[in-house]
């Protein structure tokens, strides 16, 4: 059988040219044979500065994207590279493209339009045989639901076409969604429709119906009901965010008292519970006001990007960033590798995982008042780093120069201790009640992987009867040296006394071992509940039928009641009205819940404990430091699929990574020096040895990180059976994880061995030649430049906005109604990436898969550039800027199409007509921002009908040979006219919003008019910090990007060396 | 490029069997029933929807319902199956056409369908080619017809050429009616 992925080792694919898409790693077997020195590293250590690619003049400050860009290999010159990558047009190899289709999952695979001019033989329409009142066929209706995961509920807007949900937004009413959604909530339809799904309810091999399940199951719990009060019953579910879920549990427990309930997720809010309750004696959940703070400190706290708050958060955060609402805030973060948060920061700290406590220590010293005692104790359990001295002063002194308006966040990965410091300091500064309030958490039960040991150990001694798993794949995403695999195995000799009962979406890792597999009805399809953050309760509705037969978990955890058949609707509605006694009239109070998504005043009480730092004495002395010695391997969960739980969904795998740029992978990130310390290059396999286990995998060399410390993702290397997409993608951390450091531990060591891998980046896809593109400075040189533009004499600004009204041989359109523009500001941008997953949904893109990516076919119309900038190569700032089609007003891709298939309309839109496309591809060839797409192959050939359903059928499907790019989302724009030309008004701004736009959690993208001299859009182009994009080639752009200012602490920008001279020029 | 733009290409003046010999002669001729009256939708969506099998019975409830012609229309009622009616309108797939903008601005259903009520099995009547869609969008005016006429089988506009370019000209303004030729007004 011929192998069904690309190859995943390091060896060249038969026909591939092995220099495509990636110099380093592919290039590097070549290279070894004509150069003894190729060591990538050790020569940006030695040469940084003289053979850096130089900026143009007018710009002063160096922009790269990677470290052969910022070295200036011969890879990256124009003579040696061409401007594509090599083989970016041959047609695929090593794999047969129907067995490429297969792996692709639901996300590929949309309706082939065909532009057939004879008759279809028999096209059916198919009415309705009862119109559902509230349903006009062609037009979209919009539901309120809602997405759980680790313990938290997203509240969510679906927009549904004729029964389908086609579209995942933010519920624009909800606390902490406020209209936003992020990249999962955006891939959330990919799970709904994907056809991997598990559609057997199955006991070990042979399919059963669920009313055996319900028999044989309600027999055995009977009888242990009777015997014993079900002490030999275990459940192992997901921490318990879900009221009526809550209930369901306590019946159960009434039912069978001593049963127990075990927890797990991946992402606990444990150490924060346990730092809190130290503090307040009792646990306590943050909830922070960003809005009024003018000094924030992230002690390891990836708050922007890290669930469940991080949507609120960084809307609260950004608008700070803007000089046009209020004064800048002043962002320090202190983290052992670059995170979305980190590149928000204006000081960004490298610090290990294990110095973070040092640092928050010493930190709470200085500030003093209540907090110097517990700072006290936490220092002489750990040593601050020397160098991290002057950081900590500035940071100090800028906290208390703020105090009632200053904020420190501590991260999930830390342990209580620095999140008891963290509460102990901004009590000490009177932030608590200013920025900070505590609220009781919505979970307060252990749902650390160190609580399923007891469980493992009674699965060992024959201790359980019925063990019952609703928790996430708990076999792959517990730590490898808990055990529970091999518990379940039968490996273990007592095996055979317990039945496993297991749930899920997916035949997954872990129901390879289980006796009864339930498959799952997806959230969308099952009526259920769930609290967010702050609380507050969410209404989950099903918007469509179980399509693979799937069972809700509230009906499965029915069936240990012993009770009737009650639907997922009729238990969650008794339930509701049940806790709604006392209301007068529950029936509209319901409707009214379920149509705004959310249940009113359902928010957690304030905890009103005052703050007593000292007695958090006790947690800090329990802290264990982690072994010192060797390297410190950190685990986080990843951007794109967090704990493994997203990694079907192929929009999401072919998203790169905000940071790193890899798609389709994950590797052992580590920074420059340490890759040199361990003479290791990009790509190159090593073995990582930690207490745990041992793992290859290969690295990647991204500047930012700590030295000495290696990041590696979790959700990869996944083994399931049926989930395809996911499968053999990257590499499982959980090997490697231990129970007792979860996220962090010291003495790993790398071994390399002799095997190298290629990664698919988009990194290097499409380059810069050092033009001024992405731009930030601090605000103080922004000033100066401002002044310097006044009297004609910026060569920036002038570059990037000045007047080029030359000589143009173009026509000039005239527009005189709507003038379509965009504004994206790169202050606000924090590069979650979410708004590609949005594009991609809402524009039927299809997902190309990692061989095609590494040609540099990447569909997304909507890409991320993260520049590092700076001349520091260990420790850059970066920035990230969102570019898709401008739209220019004078739009070079226009000039060079034969047969019109791009043309400008009459409000300026660049429009794109696929049915007129025959592929030349002299548009994108002429496109000076890269933004178009071109369809290689047919990728939405070989669909499912499910698959078929998730297609918005407002777009047309693109077919292959046909180029496509943004298009402001002009169906979006049409529909709305319509609307509005048939109510004989004009288009509300409020009505209007790309799909990109009404995602995006910072409100960084702004769509609109300019016609409109009050729209936000026309604010945002007029904006002092406004300017287009390649300005000098004289394109006109519709979409305006912003300056991103910084706001450094003059005292650590100057104490900086590097800081001075990066910045340098003027 | 006469034979593709042929009528038996485009398929026009084709009767097409349907599953049910639905007479439009009869329920819109004869007994005059307005097109919106069955075809819902056509102000407020982009489809003008094709009526669900309740509103044949709200009326073949009580009148003909016993007529052996209407056995497989009370058949998909009772047993909640749709009927499969076959599409004679065919657009490409590429293309977004609005029936609820064109009523809206004064295209009546006749210009596009033809005369309807004169159909025993429905048929194309226009091309439905996009120079006959771009011969409109490019003039509108001489399509306009009063809202109250939209659905009238039988309006003319005023024979005196003079009289009908004055109402075409105040229905366009009155109706506030764009001339629109961009390609993303068709084609997303």
């Amino acid at each position: 059988m011929p192998p069904l992925k690309p190859k995943l080792d390091g060896a060249p694919m038969k026909d591939t040219p092995t220099s495509f898409a990636l110099p380093v790693v592919s290039d590097k077997a070549e290279a070894a044979h004509d150069h003894d020195h190729n060591d990538v590293v050790g020569e940006a250590l030695d040469h940084a500065a003289a053979h850096s690619v130089q900026s143009e003049g007018a710009y002063g400050k160096t922009y790269w994207r990677s470290l052969e860009e910022k070295l200036g290999q011969p890879e990256y010159l124009e003579e040696t590279r061409p401007e594509f990558p090599v083989g970016a047009d041959l047609a695929p190899t090593g794999v047969a493209r129907r067995e490429f289709m297969q792996l692709l999952g639901a996300s590929l695979a949309l309706a082939g339009a065909t532009a057939c001019s004879t008759r279809p033989v028999d096209e059916r329409m198919i009415p309705y045989t009862r119109t559902p009142p509230e349903m006009v066929p062609g037009n979209p209706l919009h539901y309120a639901s809602g997405m759980t995961f680790g313990g938290h509920t997203s509240g969510l807007l679906i927009t549904a076409r004729e029964g389908r949900p086609i579209k995942v937004e933010g519920n624009p009413q909800h606390p902490v969604n406020l209209g936003a959604a992020g990249p999962f909530e955006q891939a959330f339809l990919l799970s709904l429709y994907d056809p991997q799904r598990a559609r057997v309810l199955r006991y070990r091999k042979e399919p059963r119906s669920l009313r055996t399940f319900g028999e044989d199951i309600g027999t055995v719990i009977a009888r242990a009901a009777q015997e014993n009060g079900g002490a030999r019953v275990r459940f192992l579910t997901e921490p318990n965010a879900s009221p009526v879920h809550g209930d369901l549990r306590a019946r159960i427990q009434s039912r069978l008292p001593n049963a127990k309930f075990v927890t797990y997720t991946s992402v606990t809010q444990d150490p924060a519970n346990e730092g809190t309750n130290a503090v307040f004696g009792t646990p306590a959940t943050p909830v922070y006001d960003f809005t009024k703070a003018n000094v924030v400190v992230s002690l390891d706290a990836d708050f922007l990007e890290s669930r469940p708050a991080n949507l609120a958060y960084a809307r609260a955060f950004a608008r700070r960033r803007d000089p046009a609402e209020g004064s800048l805030n002043r962002l320090y973060v202190a983290e052992p590798r670059y995170s979305l948060t980190g590149g928000m920061a204006d000081h960004r700290l490298r610090a290990k995982s294990q110095e973070v406590l040092a640092i928050a220590a010493a930190i709470a010293s200085r500030v003093g008042g209540t907090a110097a005692g517990l700072g006290a104790a936490a220092s002489a359990k750990a040593q601050l780093n020397a160098a991290h001295q002057k950081w900590v002063d500035a940071v100090a002194a800028d906290l208390r120069g703020a105090a009632g308006r200053s904020l420190v966040v501590a991260g999930e990965r830390q342990p209580a201790a620095v999140h008891a410091l963290a509460a102990a300091i901004n009590a000490a500064l009177d932030n608590v009640g200013q920025t900070v309030r505590y609220v009781a958490p919505v979970v307060t039960e252990n749902t650390q992987a160190s609580g399923l040991r007891p469980l493992v150990e009674e699965l060992n001694n024959g201790g359980v009867d019925v063990l019952v798993i609703t928790s996430w794949n708990p076999v792959y995403s517990t730590p490898a040296d808990l055990g529970l695999r091999k518990a379940l195995s039968p490996e273990n000799p007592n095996r055979n006394k317990v039945t496993v009962v297991y749930t899920s979406l997916f035949e997954d890792e872990t129901s390879a071992y289980a006796d009864w597999f339930i498959p799952a009805a997806h959230e969308l399809e099952a009526w259920s509940d769930g609290r967010s953050a702050d609380g507050t309760v969410t209404v989950v509705q099903p918007l469509i039928q179980p399509l693979y037969n799937g069972v809700p978990t509230s009906e499965l955890l029915a069936l240990f009641l012993g009770e009737p058949y009650r639907s997922s609707y009729q238990i969650l509605r008794d339930f509701w009205r049940g806790r709604s006694a006392a209301l007068a009239d529950f029936e509209t109070a319901w409707e009214t819940w379920v149509s705004v998504g959310i249940v009113p005043d359902t928010a957690s009480p304030a905890v009103t404990a005052a703050a007593n730092p000292d007695a958090a004495r006790a947690v800090v002395e329990a802290y264990t430091p982690p072994a010192s010695g060797g390297l410190e391997v950190n685990f986080v969960t990843d951007y794109k699929v967090f704990d493994g739980q997203f990694a079907n969904m192929s929009w999401l795998q072919e998203l790169p990574d905000p940071i790193s740029k890899i798609t389709w992978d994950n590797a052992a990130y580590v920074s420059p020096a340490t890759a040199e310390a361990e003479k290791l290059q990009p790509g190159d396999k090593v073995k990582l040895t930690t207490r745990t286990g041992s793992l290859e995998v290969p690295v990647w060399i991204i500047p930012g990180i700590a030295d000495g410390v290696i990041v590696l993702p979790l959700g990869y290397g996944r083994t399931g059976l049926f989930e395809t997409v996911a499968k053999e993608v990257g590499f499982n951390a959980n090997l490697v994880r231990s129970v007792d450091a979860p996220w962090f531990e010291g003495g790993a060591r790398l071994e390399k061995v002799k095997a190298t891998h290629k990664f698919a980046l988009t990194q290097s896809h499409w380059r810069t030649e050092g033009r001024p593109i992405a731009l930030d400075m601090p605000v103080e040189q922004f000033r100066h430049e401002q002044e310097l533009e006044k009297k004609n004499a910026s060569p920036l600004l002038f570059r990037v906005r000045g007047d080029v009204e030359k000589a143009n041989l173009m026509p000039d359109f005239k527009y005189e109604d709507y003038k379509w523009a965009m504004a994206i500001d790169l202050a606000r941008c924090t590069g979650c990436a979410a708004c590609v997953v949005a594009c991609q949904s809402e524009n039927n893109i299809p997902v190309v898969g990692k061989e095609q990516v590494s040609r540099s076919r990447e569909m997304q119309w909507l890409r991320i550039d993260r520049y590092f900038s700076g001349q520091e190569l260990h420790d850059p700032e970066m920035v990230m800027q969102p570019v898709a089609c401008v739209h220019c007003e004078k739009a070079p891709c226009e000039y060079v199409c034969p047969v019109n298939a791009t043309v400008h309309s009459d409000e300026g839109l660049n429009d794109m007509v696929y049915n007129r496309c025959v592929g030349t591809r002299y548009c994108s060839n002429n496109c000076p921002y890269k933004v178009r797409r071109f369809n290689y192959l047919h990728y939405t050939a070989d669909k499912t009908p499910t698959q078929k359903m998730q297609m918005n059928p407002d777009v047309t499907v693109r077919n292959r040979g046909v180029m496509e790019k943004c298009t402001y989302c002009v169906q979006r724009i049409e529909r709305v006219r319509i609307k509005a030309r048939v109510e004989k008004r004009p288009i509300f701004e409020k009505e209007l919003q790309t799909a990109c736009q009404q995602t995006c959690p910072t409100e960084a993208i702004v769509f609109g008019t300019l016609s409109d001299p009050n729209a936000q859009v026309t604010k945002h182009h007029n904006d002092e910090r406004a300017y287009k994009l390649l300005n000098e080639l004289g394109t006109k752009p519709r979409t305006a990007h912003l300056i991103r200012l910084r706001n450094p602490n003059p005292a650590l920008a100057a104490a900086k060396p590097a800081g001075g001279s990066h910045e340098g020029g003027h | 490029m006469a034979y593709v733009r042929s009528p038996f290409v485009t398929n026009q003046n084709r009767p097409i069997e349907q599953p049910i010999e639905f007479d439009h002669r009869h329920h819109a001729g004869d007994e005059q029933i307005d097109c919106r009256y069955c075809h819902f939708s056509v102000e407020k969506s982009p489809s003008a929807g094709i009526p669900s099998t309740t509103v044949c019975m709200s009326c073949h409830a009580q009148v003909w319902n016993k007529s052996p012609y209407l056995t497989l229309v009370r058949q998909a009622y009772f047993t909640d199956q749709p009927i499969p009616w076959v599409r004679v309108h065919n657009l490409p797939d590429f293309v977004y056409f609005n029936h609820a903008i064109h009523v809206a601005k004064g295209v009546g259903c006749v210009t596009c369908h033809g005369r309807v009520d004169q159909m025993a099995a429905i048929e194309q009547y226009q091309p439905l080619t996009m120079q006959w869609c771009l011969d409109c969008h490019r003039n509108p005016k001489p399509n306009l017809r009063p809202q109250e006429f939209i659905t009238s089988m039988t309006w003319q506009p005023p024979e005196k050429h003079e009289e009908a370019a004055q109402l075409a000209d105040s229905l366009a303004e009155q109706y506030d009616v764009h001339s629109r030729t961009s390609c993303t007004t068709c084609h997303r």
